[in-house]
């Protein structure tokens, strides 16, 4: 293991205390823990939004916390769910009166965690909670049928839905509507990744996988979960229309279409073959009449130092659009 | 009976997960990532700490803080489930200062009732579940039939262990070990092993 740390044990709670003593002006901590984090900026009367997770994919999911986004997060050690105490807690911070909205990725550990928070919402303090499950992985499972459970991991793709429903929320919609929209962004995503290297958890000190110097696996999870095919390492361009190839197919996205695109690098794949990609991406979807309204490009959901990327198209509305598009800032994102 | 029963239960609880640490991780690499045993020994250690000098007369009460003790301690998926668990016993016994011998079956059908609801799995799913409900059900009949509290207490283990035996037979649907599907069919389930430990501490606070 090869990192910039000083004790594995305490890699979660120093990265957290550098977090905070560089964004005094947009995030703070509640309840003396520093996993439970929370805006400074409150808007009286808005929904909160809360997230949370395991730690180990900065900037997901401290990193979307701040004005016009998310509200509060909790987070766990690297790749396991925080408590439902955590998620209690913040979520007591963030109300205001109009109840709170969980979103989060689909993950048994992170599900039963915020089932139960939201029940002690209700049982003990009497706030209102909903939730969406961000599940948009297609190369993790096949489509569910209606009325039937999604089982598609979540990746990359849950930043669009931070994204829309947190200008929803700032724009005072109640929860149910600031529900609905981030319900709609889950249902117009979809994500597909490549892995190229493994990552190594630090409490662990061993990579999660094995891979061959010239291997790739396509459809990798961002806990190095299994994907759908290993094979020699080809070039950008040839896994980048593998990749759309699956995500077009599956929604569909058809000609005519407008979508936002977001390429993600993993950890440790340069912002140069980030483009590389994005290029591609571009002819691809030109090739298929879709159009592009805007593109993101660089680290949004990181799997530790893992070296590769993701893909992820969101299928815009007018509506849709209109949030995607507002002002948000936060220490990780940005947009006037 | 009253509170100090279930602080005893969870003491033999916490004492049959912390003997068998070893033996869940060992179980659970094979299947799963490993982490069970001290997932269950830290977890149920966390439960019995937090109200074993707990003035509470509520038993309901007390069961919950217990749950929501080991929730903190061991937010993993299992540790998550049993918590659950826990914390719905404290629901359903909520407002009881007394019990009565049948209110240890009414226990670990919330128990079963909790972790299901949480889980949203189904008996003959491989999981915890197996394990448990055979118990709870000849818990239940041996009650039923008047018989005393160590019978019922044998026939529960004798019903856990046959349960957990016949996860062998059982396709998983949930959790790591569904990923590799019939590969995995021929394994033991580490969650219903959990279950068989539960009713072995019952046994031993007879």
């Amino acid at each position: 293991m090869k990192k910039l740390i000083n004790k594995p044990e305490n890699y979660v709670t120093e990265m957290l205390e550098g977090l905070y003593l560089a964004h005094p002006d947009l995030i703070t901590y509640t309840e003396n823990d520093l996993h439970c984090l929370v805006s400074v900026n409150k808007k009286e009367g808005k929904v909160g939004i809360a997230t949370g997770g395991g730690s180990g994919h900065l900037p997901l999911f401290l990193g979307y916390v701040g004005k016009g986004l998310l509200d509060g997060c909790s987070v766990g050690d690297v790749f396991q769910s925080p408590s439902a105490e955590q998620m209690l807690a913040v979520t007591k911070e963030i109300d205001s009166g109009a109840g709170v909205l969980y979103i989060y990725g689909n993950y048994n550990g992170d599900i039963f965690n915020f089932d139960m928070a939201t029940e002690m919402a209700d049982f003990e303090e009497n706030i209102r909670v909903e939730s969406v499950v961000a599940g948009e992985d297609v190369a993790s499972a096949g489509p569910s049928a209606p009325g039937e459970r999604n089982s598609r991991r979540g990746v990359a793709g849950i930043v669009f839905v931070f994204k829309c429903a947190g200008a929803a929320a700032n724009a005072m919609l109640d929860l149910d509507n600031v529900k609905r929209v981030a319900q709609k962004a889950a249902d117009n995503v979809r994500t597909m990744g490549v892995a190229l290297t493994p990552c190594t958890v630090p409490r662990v000190g061993k990579p999660g996988f094995e891979i061959a110097a010239d291997e790739m696996e396509i459809g990798m999870g961002i806990h190095g979960e299994t994907g759908i095919r290993r094979g020699k390492i080809e070039t950008a361009d040839e896994i980048a229309v593998e990749m759309l190839d699956k995500i077009v197919n599956d929604l569909p996205y058809n000609k005519g279409d407008e979508v936002a695109v977001l390429i993600n690098g993993l950890g440790a794949t340069t912002l140069d073959e980030q483009y590389i990609v994005t290029r591609k991406v571009d002819e691809y979807l030109k090739d298929k009449g879709i159009k592009v309204h805007h593109y993101y490009v660089g680290e949004y959901v990181t799997s530790l130092e893992m070296a590769g990327l993701s893909i992820s198209l969101l299928k815009l509305d007018e509506e849709l659009k209109q949030y995607l598009d507002a002002p948000a800032q936060t220490p990780f994102f940005v947009q006037l | 009976m009253d509170r100090l029963y279930f602080i005893q239960l969870l003491d033999e609880l916490q004492k049959v997960m912390c003997e068998n640490r070893e033996y869940l991780i060992d179980l659970d690499r094979v299947v799963g990532d490993g982490d069970l045993g001290l997932t269950m020994s830290d977890g149920f250690l966390a439960a019995y700490h937090a109200v074993k000098d707990s003035p509470e007369t509520d038993i309901g009460k007390m069961l919950y803080t217990a749950g929501k003790a080991m929730s903190t301690a061991v937010p993993s998926t299992m540790g998550t489930l049993m918590a659950s668990g826990l914390m719905q016993t404290g629901k359903v016994l909520k407002g009881k200062t007394e019990i009565e011998h049948e209110d240890i079956a009414t226990f670990f059908m919330a128990y079963e009732e909790g972790v299901m609801t949480r889980g949203k799995a189904k008996v003959g799913e491989k999981t915890f579940l197996d394990g448990l409900d055979p118990a709870v059900e000849a818990m239940k009949a041996s009650f039923a039939a008047g018989e005393t509290l160590s019978v019922v207490a044998d026939k529960a283990v004798n019903a856990a262990q046959e349960g957990y035996e016949n996860t062998a037979t059982m396709l998983a649907v949930h959790g790591r070990a569904a990923t590799r599907g019939e590969a995995s069919r021929s394994l033991k389930d580490p969650g219903a092993a959990v279950a068989l430990l539960m009713m072995r501490a019952f046994q031993k606070t007879v």
